[in-house]
């Protein structure tokens, strides 16, 4: 049993060959992956101006309504605000296809799966997807291939034996420390480690990322359909309660401000009414 | 005119957006930047096991400190969610120790002994 004080001399070749090679291949491979990844990205279809009313009505009254209870509007503004977009969310005259005619309660939203404008964005994800994945499994068989049967470099911490069929694969030595690892747990290492240096250098949206990637990959593909299916007659009518509910909340910051200033300068004694 | 910000969302509502995201970028890139220099002083120094995780808290310690300098002893006016944030390394960052540690560790090769068995 060779004891841990034992320490293994290794080629410096290998440290020239091996560990810097790996290092810059992933770093130029993050970053081939990302502009790949802008170049594939299609252009955001063209809106015609009545959706883009409707969704934007919707967002004005979601912002009025965020900030009522600390508003920094007058109390007459808030109203004339909040009354007017009630009013014409009742009526309907912010909808893409004007006011709704008799039978617009049976209108129902268009099917996420036959419309061709939510397929796109679907695909969109799923083409990100297969880009994120590839070159990873490129780069790992190229590694297993090239680099396989020694060990890179020795760990400064030490691990469990049971991660020693993962990270010491390829060198069949039952008593061989834990710590001196093969190339591919040297990947690992990388493929964690370098997430903060694409954020450096391609800045934060990068695509990069392979935090991104533990992310459930539909997630990205549902959140690309905004609203496309969505029944803007509803939305409206459940905004209407909102906005009367905020406005029963609305209170303005400046509200008592005069006698706030002059209780802070004591020109008010503090007990007063 | 100041406020006094008594719950969260309004003490949310009194940052202005474009400037939290730049000064989380900023801190970021600080980050970043302070677990890669603590990963090499790691190696280079040739420290193991604890000694070199506890350099990876103490640099993280240090520069919090630094930074809670900087922001003139009110965090909560930069960014959102006071001064767990500052400290926070981020669990990327710790990877990225790990990986520099490693590097430098195995690139300075502490002493070594030709081993016959």
């Amino acid at each position: 049993m060779s004891s841990s004080t034992v320490s293994l001399y290794l080629d410096p070749q290998i440290r020239d060959w091996v560990l810097f090679p790996i290092t810059v291949v992933m770093i130029l491979v993050g970053i081939l992956r990302h502009y790949v990844v802008l170049l594939l990205q299609s252009q955001p279809k063209k809106i015609p101006r009545h959706a883009i009313r409707e969704q934007r009505a919707l967002i004005r009254s979601q912002i009025l309504r965020a900030t009522s209870a600390n508003s920094p509007l007058p109390p007459t503004y808030y109203k004339v605000i909040s009354q007017h977009l009630s009013q014409a969310f009742a009526d309907g005259t912010y909808l893409k296809d004007g006011p709704p005619k008799g039978d617009a309660s049976s209108s129902t939203p268009p099917n996420p799966l036959t419309d061709p404008a939510a397929m796109d964005g679907m695909m969109a994800g799923m083409k990100t997807q297969m880009v994120m994945m590839v070159p990873q499994m490129v780069i790992m068989g190229w590694i297993n291939f090239f680099f396989q049967g020694f060990v890179l470099i020795k760990l400064p911490f030490p691990l469990t034996l049971g991660f020693k069929s993962m990270l010491q694969r390829g060198v069949e030595t039952p008593d061989m420390d834990v710590r001196w690892v093969s190339s591919l747990s040297w990947y690992f290492l990388n493929f964690f480690g370098l997430n903060g240096l694409y954020r450096l250098i391609l800045g934060g949206e990068n695509s990069a990322d392979s935090s991104r990637d533990m992310a459930t990959p539909f997630a990205a593909a549902a959140a690309a359909t905004p609203g496309q299916a969505q029944d803007y007659n509803k939305l409206f009518k459940a905004e209407r309660d909102n906005l009367e509910f905020s406005e029963g909340l609305h209170e303005w910051i400046a509200n008592d401000v005069d006698t706030r200033i002059l209780k802070k300068y004591g020109r008010l004694p503090a007990e007063a009414k | 005119m100041s406020a006094t910000a008594t719950t969260p969302e309004a003490a949310a509502q009194l940052l202005f957006q474009p400037n939290v995201q730049y000064n989380n970028a900023r801190l970021y890139t600080v980050k970043f930047l302070s677990s890669c220099f603590s990963g090499a002083v790691a190696g280079v120094l040739g420290l193991e096991n604890t000694l070199g995780f506890a350099l990876f808290v103490f640099s993280t310690l240090l520069t919090s400190s630094c930074l809670y300098v900087k922001c003139k002893g009110k965090p909560a006016k930069f960014v959102p969610g006071g001064w767990w944030e500052l400290v926070n390394p981020g669990q990327e960052n710790m990877f990225s120790f790990v990986l520099v540690w490693t590097l430098f560790y195995g690139t300075h090769a502490p002493p070594t002994l030709f081993s016959s068995g």
